[in-house]
């Protein structure tokens, strides 16, 4: 417990609490809500990056069919990567601390796309000389190449939280299924959240900037939460 | 419609007893049959998807009329090509108003090219470039309402602003009337409606040129608050914002430019002199609009926002409550 901080000592007093009133249940039903609420906002902030980031595309794309596509395309291979490569390292590790450094710089990108974007989307355009015919081929490929250099590395870290999750709820293996399925759940159902609240809500009401620079927030905060959801996986285990 | 109560009759079918479920059969066939014959009877000419509409020509009563997704694009007589349009397109006519010698005009929006149509008839010297997006759209102009491609008429399967950021040429009127129409209402690209948007657009022009908007609004009551933004939006680019609302439907037509041109007297008289002297044969519609012109700041503009690429929130403001 040598690196915990003074405000994780006070959490772990705070679970000991629990503990002794209320029988280990009660801790664990703590950390099933930690991590159903990280899974969460993880999904919600894959799709808000998905639905704003189209809408910040198509000043540049324009208003072509292969923006969606694109975009759609990109961020569902930033998962699957993310799924893959996420299992892979919380087999590993099963601290989740390689995951929150990850997250605090994937929030840090998020939070940058409206400092940065714009130049690498500029070259993306601008290479093709001016006023010549764009060919079909790269019409098509651009946008995806847009998609990719400003939203592929958020959704690939924030992908790494579900299997990451996972790992660290199934105690036993007999409990994989349920476990995995409720991860799947509150993940799926952040990310409905994420398209409805951004497609309604934040777009009518926010510049992109500030929508985006929010989400880079609140990835950080989930590097924080994956943080404590990891040390405390390792501060209950003496007690079983 | 139809086929959307036919639909809900088959989930009630399930419920009934064998008998009914089969008089309901025959009755639906009945219905599609009657749908069929009546769509030749309707004077459906034309029926297509592409990827961005669903597209119908049809003629009614010798017009022939252009709707994507259910919603009236164009209208054109069939008995004569250059009649039967919506009246707000006369109005985008009014660029040679403030350059009589315009020789190069950029249109983004084809529709049924009612505008187009009618730039090669009246200022044949003009030379055209059409932007549309959608490239079904530009084959069923060019089948159905007559819009050739000519000497001075070239099109360009595009986006209107990935267009215009590239191009080196310099125009005398850029031309937008691109909209996304459905039943539920007709969508200005946010990305055609911002400050950088038009500062692009003005970087586009020659000193004398302007820039007309469509926009499907009014001043008071339903989308005013598009008409206000869009308003302010130009005025943040354009020291000079104009407006000349169509006489028959509910669109006004939104022009920018960088001098006051002819609402100056001087020369509006000038121009008037170098119109009738280039273009003798100009229709009294042109001149009637040349009287319509307004430089009076909307009431709705007070409370809209300048849009802008960060926000612009052209769907909501749509919904936003009268005032």
């Amino acid at each position: 417990m040598a690196r915990a901080a003074p405000f994780a000592k006070f959490l772990h007093a705070v679970e000991i609490g629990f503990r002794i009133s209320r029988s280990s249940v009660s801790v664990c039903f703590v950390q099933t809500a930690f991590i159903l609420a990280t899974v969460f906002l993880g999904g919600f902030a894959v799709m808000v990056l998905e639905i704003v980031g189209a809408r910040y595309l198509l000043k540049d794309f324009g208003g072509a069919f292969y923006v969606w596509t694109s975009q759609i395309g990109v961020v569902l291979v930033a998962l699957s990567a993310g799924y893959y490569v996420g299992g892979r390292l919380a087999d590993r590790s099963q601290r989740a601390d390689i995951l929150s450094w990850l997250l605090l710089c994937a929030g840090g990108i998020i939070a940058g796309i409206p400092h940065f974007a714009q130049r690498l989307l500029d070259w993306i355009v601008l290479r093709h000389p001016e006023g010549e015919v764009i060919p079909q081929f790269w019409i098509k490929v651009d946008p995806a190449l847009g998609s990719a250099v400003v939203f592929f590395l958020p959704c690939f870290v924030l992908a790494m939280i579900s299997p990451y999750m996972i790992r660290i709820a199934a105690e036993k293996l007999e409990h994989v299924g349920s476990v995995s399925g409720k991860i799947y759940a509150a993940s799926t159902v952040g990310s409905v959240a994420g398209v409805f609240v951004s497609g309604y809500f934040l777009l009518d009401r926010f510049e992109l900037g500030t929508i985006f620079r929010s989400t880079g927030l609140l990835t950080m905060l989930l590097g924080g939460l994956c943080w404590f959801i990891g040390w405390n996986r390792t501060a209950l285990k003496p007690t079983r | 419609m139809l086929v959307y109560r036919m639909e809900s009759n088959g989930v009630e079918a399930n419920k009934m007893n064998p008998l009914s479920q089969r008089t309901h059969g025959l009755v639906s066939s009945a219905a599609l049959l009657a749908m069929l014959v009546s769509n030749a009877w309707c004077g459906q000419v034309y029926e297509t998807t592409s990827v961005y509409n669903h597209i119908i020509v049809e003629d009614v009563a010798g017009t022939r009329i252009l709707r994507f997704n259910g919603s009236q694009e164009s209208r054109m007589s069939l008995q004569d090509s250059t009649r039967g349009h919506f009246q707000y397109t006369e109005i985008l006519q009014l660029p040679v108003f403030w350059n009589p010698a315009a020789t190069n005009v950029l249109m983004i929006g084809l529709g049924g090219g009612s505008t187009h149509r009618a730039y090669q008839l009246l200022f044949p010297e003009i030379h055209i470039d059409a932007v549309e997006l959608d490239p079904v759209v530009m084959k069923v102009a060019k089948t159905y309402f007559g819009v050739r491609e000519s000497r001075t008429l070239k099109f360009h399967e595009a986006d209107g602003r990935v267009y215009l950021r590239r191009t080196k040429q310099k125009y005398d009127a850029i031309l937008l009337d691109a909209y996304t129409s459905t039943r539920y209402g007709s969508f200005i690209p946010h990305h055609l409606a911002t400050t950088e948007f038009f500062t692009i657009v003005r970087d586009h022009l020659t000193p004398n040129g302007v820039v007309m908007f469509n926009v499907i609004g009014n001043y008071q009551g339903w989308r005013a608050d598009i008409f206000g933004a869009m308003y302010k939006t130009m005025n943040s680019v354009f020291p000079n914002v104009y407006h000349v609302p169509s006489t028959e439907s509910q669109n006004i037509i939104l022009i920018g430019a960088m001098n006051e041109g002819p609402l100056k007297r001087e020369t509006k008289l000038r121009n008037e002199e170098a119109l009738l002297k280039t273009y003798p044969r100009l229709p009294l519609a042109f001149w009637k609009n040349t009287q319509a012109i307004q430089s009076v700041v909307p009431v709705s503009a007070a409370k809209s926002p300048v849009l802008s690429d960060k926000f612009a929130p052209v769907d909501g403001l749509l919904n936003a409550v009268p005032r």
